[in-house]
């Protein structure tokens, strides 16, 4: 057990300042959720420990362009209180309040969900399905990248030396649109995903899909975007031809690994049925809103 | 203040707090370690068990979790926060009334999670508090009576426990005698103290299942870590190196020499403070392994040429446990119909929510050791022949015990705190992480069953097969005890003419498989329900008539030869479920007759039997109680209270068998200094054995007293200070107790008595009469099947119990509640896999979402030699749970689960196949 520097700076360059000028290997601190294990286990001993609860930008959930920009810090608890982001993007809400138990929503976040890169982070798929973004800082300025392009692989990220995750974007909706998450777990609660699956569609006047995303979680090294399910549904009724096209596509895309949990075989048929039922949660919002 | 401390300002339980630690330190080990507040307890370390949980800010976090650098001006609160001024607030005493918590060690993560959610909704619905409470564990309760006490403060009434009359304890719903301690923080558990000067001690474990290794040299450790002080090898063992249950079979050893047999054996153990033994990793260790392939599974261990792992043992196996009775071979081929099956479960774990944990310490030739136990008097043997000392130089002093359900019958900490603090002379302590807990101790026997019954086509059993082989892993620990009770349970509650059955122990390089709720039993379960709906089927009769036809009934034989001549009440458990298992059974071909999405439903029925005590063996136990010179009355109980409540069912038989008031019993418990044997707190004995050793000690006492007052049979009792009062119709003695003579502990009167059920030998066949007593059960379960995932979720499940007495009713549904979720685990998603499982979150145990709804049935069909008629509960609670879910699977889809746990990827393979088979 090394001994770890902690800072919790109150400003993004603060922070990008500490990383930049720190030697060895650096964490960022958000809910903990995942790096307290992480840190107990030994699989990582960093030299620094950067908190990033301390910084408003990273902590506010606020209007833009007729989105929502909802700091990377923020937690699952405040996210499932604010109603405004919970009516526009219910599907990533849902897929935010699955992250763990009670305890663990009091701490854990979007940020910290998404950087830690696991195959199988449930608000990752959601995310890629409604075409977020991610905001980042660092030594270079800021850029803003699509969700999808965050993780690489697990426990991977595209991050810099010096980089952080500030906030995470989610659009204004059209008319007519409607997302949903839905995971495959064996016990009800507080377990890790065997499959995810996220969809995000628009319906036209005519109650035709002009438009979705469809993203599946933990059967590949990272959440996989699916255009071919995408696909299956614009400019169809989604009715159930277009839903049977796309949970094919879905299940294509599907490659996972044998498990505990679940063989590659049932996994591969899981993508589908869950793809399917999360359109169909998502079509019901869509007519509804 | 060293180092990276940095001080952190809070408000803890109303108290401006500072303390100095690293930031990063967890909330939880700076509340307990730093800060002395104990209550606030530590499963997992994790964030998998929330037995940690505390209110941060008034919304509950799990304090392991949390950095503490994060609480900095905010208001924390624990459990010891939760009662005002010394006055349980009304959520504490609906936990009490209700019987919600049983070991206790989930109650603070479980007050504190229903503590946040009353903050902020003051009528919070079933459905609230089933969300509220989700990130708790408990592995005790099945979460019931949780549920119910917090459902309690909303509207209280209901189910409440009351303070009994003289006389009216036994069959009372009263509360625990112990129970406050639970609910405030107040119970010491393993890992909730140690003299202050203990030096910590960590075992390094082998990351191999199977290698040969040598060890040291040890002094660049030593010369890194100033605070080593010892690293303990098989050297410093000073008696025999050794232990395992049966007192001639002790092998496996307290650290590894040259040799390791499985993922998680100890090697070496690490003694001094707290930072190095924690701050040295496993790799940097001198322990040099050669791997080797190890023996995974009962094909490897049984195949040719398989490496044997003990030389004692050729081809691996361990034992051969025979049951014959009439000629089974000739019997099922004369049977109007015979049905087989083969079946397979995993590795179990126990997983309760308190990882092993003590403490020792020498004192001259003596050796204390407290520690969280089921077993207080085997563990005093042990450790005594380890360290190479007298019995009685050994004191076990127990600490509360946070679950047990078999697996802390083993011992774990306490070979290891004994020696270091034996060969130191300074007291020493260990607290296991919940990965060490997982990879080391012991589970239940995986296990291959193929059975056979044969019946007439009018439904009436005739034979019986059954060849079962179960995995022991590297040692033996409970594995003759398993071979045992297996073949005589295997034809299950049913009266079986001719039965063959066998079972074998077989040696891999697993963690030892050991004692867990059933001792095999729940495996063989799975295939003689499975084996009776086949029958049933094919004959066209309804499976509870099927089993109604056949439970065995007073007068009839076992498979053993023994004839049952009483308290054979499974009959009318199976009556007490009929009109659920109709309308269950009618509700669910209505649901899939409405059906059109991917569900099903489906309802299924099993039963069960199980033998209280110890097979064909003496298990006696003793009790004393006693009087003081100043009037006050003491039961000794060394019956370990490992959360089923035991002290309470304990004080209950002696209030009333002397014939007092429950509050006028105190108690002292476990500690073998003061207690006498009261054997183990394992087969679904203590009731029965210990409770009659209860009542016949309160007898005693109250036959000496009557003699001493000279008066008749029906005379009150009271005791005042200093004297005895005795009143017979008008007439009124009081004795001075100050003048008498102490006898035992101070006492001055001292009542005892011992019990010991009488069972016989079981001859060459496997024919005697091995348990005084069995205790029988059926229950039935309604379950919901996702068609194409495979997902099963349990809807409801009615349990008919047949207990002879229930002592305490509160007490007893508690058990089948617990037992009830134990079994849906074991049923549905649990797997021991070393390597990969040892932790909370890859290892699945139930959570409160995952239980249904819970109707218990008490069926009183009073066992003579029973206390009050009572006998066992506590391992036939969990017995029929898994194979009444795989009859409502079957029932629901058609595909019969042959292979435990039915987990989501088995299930929807059994349908596809089910399906193919039909087409
Ligand atoms: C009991 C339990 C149950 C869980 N259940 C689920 C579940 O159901 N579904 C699920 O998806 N996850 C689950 N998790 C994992 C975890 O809770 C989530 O991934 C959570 O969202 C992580 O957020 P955090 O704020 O706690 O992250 P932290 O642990 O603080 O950080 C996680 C990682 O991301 C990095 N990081 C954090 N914030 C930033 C940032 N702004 N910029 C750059 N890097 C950053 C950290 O350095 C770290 O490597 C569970 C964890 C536990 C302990
Ligand atoms: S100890 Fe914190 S969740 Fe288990
Ligand atoms: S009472 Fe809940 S774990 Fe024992």
């Amino acid at each position: 057990m090394e001994q770890m520097r902690y800072e919790a700076p109150d400003t993004v360059d603060a922070a990008v300042a500490l990383l930049v000028g720190a030697g060895g290997e650096t964490r960022i601190l958000a809910g903990g959720t995942d790096l307290l294990v992480q840190l107990r286990a030994e699989w990582i001993e960093p030299d620094l420990i950067l908190d990033v609860k301390k910084i408003p930008e990273l902590t506010e959930i606020s209007k833009e362009n007729g989105g929502f920009r909802i700091g990377a810090a923020v937690t699952g608890a405040e996210l499932g209180e604010h109603l405004g982001v919970k009516k526009a993007w219910p599907g990533v809400v849902e897929a935010v309040e699955l992250i763990g138990s009670v305890q663990i929503q009091s701490r854990a976040t979007m940020g910290g969900n998404l950087c830690n890169a696991s195959p199988a982070a449930d608000s990752v798929p959601a995310l890629i399905a409604a075409g977020a973004t991610a905001a980042i800082a660092g030594p270079n300025g800021r850029r803003e990248i699509p969700v999808e392009d965050v993780g690489t692989g697990p426990g991977r990220t595209c991050l810099a030396k010096g980089e952080i995750v500030t906030s995470i974007f989610l659009p204004s909706r059209p008319a007519h649109s409607g997302d949903a998450y839905l995971r495959f777990i064996p016990r009800t609660e507080m377990d890790i995903a065997v499959v995810g699956a996220g969809v995000s569609l628009t319906l036209d006047g005519g109650g035709k899909c002009s438009a979705a995303r469809v993203a599946l979680g933990a059967v590949a090294e990272r959440a996989l975007l699916v255009d071919a399910a995408a696909r299956a549904l614009i400019g169809t009724p989604v009715d159930d031809a277009a839903l049977d096209n796309l949970a094919k596509a879905a299940s294509a895309a599907a490659r996972p690994i044998d498990d505990k949990r679940g063989t590659k075989e049932y996994r591969i048929k899981v993508s589908g049925v869950l793809a399917r039922r999360a359109a169909q949660a998502a079509l019901e919002r869509a007519r509804q809103s | 203040m060293s180092g990276l401390e940095r001080e952190i300002a809070f408000t803890l339980n109303g108290k401006a707090t500072v303390t100095a630690a690293d930031p990063v330190r967890r909330l939880a080990d700076v509340l307990r370690r730093d800060l002395g507040l104990t209550g606030t307890k530590i499963g997992c370390d994790a964030g998998d068990c929330g037995a940690c949980t505390v209110l941060l800010d008034g919304a509950q976090v799990c304090a392991c979790m949390t950095p503490v650098a994060q609480v900095a001006g905010r208001e924390v609160v624990t459990v010891e926060g939760l009662a005002a001024g010394g006055k349980l607030s009304a959520l504490q005493e609906a936990f009490h009334l209700h019987g919600a918590a049983q070991c206790g060690i989930c109650t603070p993560g479980m007050l504190m999670a229903a503590a946040s959610l009353l903050r902020r909704n003051e009528a919070p619905d079933e459905g609230e508090i089933r969300d509220a409470l989700g990130g708790v564990l408990c592995r005790c309760t099945g979460y019931s009576k949780i549920v119910e006490a917090v459902m309690g403060v909303v509207s209280p009434g209901g189910n409440l426990l009351k303070d009994p009359g003289v006389g009216e304890a036994v069959g009372a719903r009263v509360p625990k005698t112990d129970g406050l301690a639970l609910l405030d923080g107040g119970a010491i558990f393993g890992a909730d103290r140690a003299p202050e000067d203990a030096l910590w001690l960590r075992a390094v474990r082998s990351p191999h299942a199977s290698a040969t290794f040598t060890l040291g040299p040890f002094d660049n450790l030593h010369a890194k870590w100033p605070g080593l002080v010892k690293v303990l090898t098989a050297a410093d063992v000073t008696g025999n190196n050794g232990f395992g249950i049966y007192p001639d079979i002790k092998d496996q050893p307290v650290l590894a020499v040259g040799e390791v047999r499985f993922r998680g054996e100890a090697v070496v153990a690490l003694v001094g403070d707290y930072g190095a033994v924690h701050g040295i990793r496993d790799e940097d260790v001198p322990i040099a392994y050669e791997p080797r392939v190890p023996v995974v599974g009962l094909d490897a261990a049984l195949g040719a040429g398989a490496r044997q792992l003990h030389q004692a043992y050729p081809g691996n196996i361990l034992a051969h446990g025979l049951v014959k009775k009439g000629d089974a071979a000739a019997a099922l081929a004369a049977s109007d119909i015979v049905v087989e099956g083969a079946f397979e479960t995993g590795f179990v774990e126990h997983a309760y929510i308190e990882p092993e944990a003590g403490w020792a310490r020498r004192r001259g030739g003596r050796i204390e050791v407290a520690s969280s136990t089921q077993s207080p008097y085997m563990d005093r043997d042990e450790v005594a022949q380890i360290i190479g000392i007298a019995p009685d130089a050994v004191r076990i002093i127990p600490t509360a015990c946070g679950g047990g359900f078999g697996g802390k019958l083993d011992i774990a900490v306490q070979p290891l705190v004994a020696l270091a603090a034996w060969v130191l002379d300074r007291p020493v302590r260990c607290t296991y992480t919940r990965i060490e807990s997982m990879a080391s101790t012991t589970k239940r026997h995986p296990s291959r069953i193929k059975a056979r019954f044969g019946c007439t086509q009018d439904g009436l059993l005739t034979a019986h097969t059954f060849d079962g082989d179960f995995d022991t892993g590297a040692y033996v620990s409970w594995g003759l005890t398993v071979k045992d009770r297996v073949p005589v349970h295997s034809t299950g509650p049913y009266h079986v003419p001719a039965v063959l059955a066998n079972a074998r122990g077989v040696f891999t390089n697993a963690p030892p498989s050991g004692a867990f709720r059933g001792f095999g039993v729940p495996q063989a379960s799975i295939a003689h329900e499975a084996l009776m709906d086949g029958m049933a089927e094919r004959i066209g009769m309804d499976p509870l008539e099927f089993r109604h036809k056949n439970v065995i009934r007073t007068g009839q034989a076992t498979a053993t030869g023994q004839v049952l001549e009483a308290s054979c009440g499974l009959a009318a458990c199976l009556d007490e479920l009929r009109p659920h298992w109709r309308k269950a059974r009618a509700d669910s071909a209505a649901f899939n007759a409405r059906a059109n999405g991917a569900a099903r439903r489906g309802a299924g029925i099993a039963c069960c039997w199980y033998g209280c005590g110890n097979t064909s063996m003496s298990n006696p136990s003793t009790m004393h109680v006693g009087v003081a010179p100043d009037g006050a009355v003491t039961l000794y109980s060394g019956a370990q209270d490992i959360g089923q409540g035991t002290n309470t069912t304990m004080v209950q038989c002696v209030a009333d068998a002397l014939g007092i008031e429950m509050s006028g019993v105190g108690l002292v418990w476990g500690d073998t200094g003061l207690t006498a044997d009261a054997g183990k707190s394992s087969a679904s004995r203590q009731a029965y054995v210990s409770g009659n050793a209860a009542k016949r000690a309160g007898e005693d006492l109250r036959r000496q007293i009557l003699r001493l007052a000279n008066v008749g049979e029906d005379a009150r009792i009271e005791f005042g200070s200093g004297r005895l009062i005795v009143r017979d119709g008008d007439a009124v003695r009081e004795i001075g107790l100050s003048t008498l003579t102490p006898l035992r502990a101070g006492d001055v009167l001292v009542g005892e008595g011992t019990f010991d059920p009488p069972t016989s030998p079981l001859d060459g066949n496997g024919q005697g009469a091995p348990y005084a007593t069995y205790g029988f059960a059926a229950q039935m379960a309604e379950v919901e099947v996702d068609m194409e995932l495979g997902l099963v979720r349990v809807r409801r499940v009615v349990a008919a119990h047949d207990v002879g007495r229930a002592i305490n009713p509160t007490q007893v549904e508690g058990q089948i509640q617990g037992g009830i979720a134990q079994g849906l685990g074991f049923a549905l998603m649990e797997e021991f896999i070393p390597g990969r499982t040892e932790n909370l979150h890859d290892y699945l145990i139930p959570t409160i979402g995952d239980m249904p709804e819970i109707e218990v049935i008490l069926v009183e069909d009073p066992e003579p030699t029973g206390p009050w008629g009572a006998k066992g509960v506590g391992e036939h609670a969990l017995i029929p749970t898994a194979p009444a879910i795989f009859g409502a699977i079957y029932a629901a889809t058609g595909a019969r689960m042959t292979r435990a746990p039915a987990m989501p990827d088995r299930v929807r393979a059994a349908i596809l196949a089910a399906k193919e088979g039909a087409a």
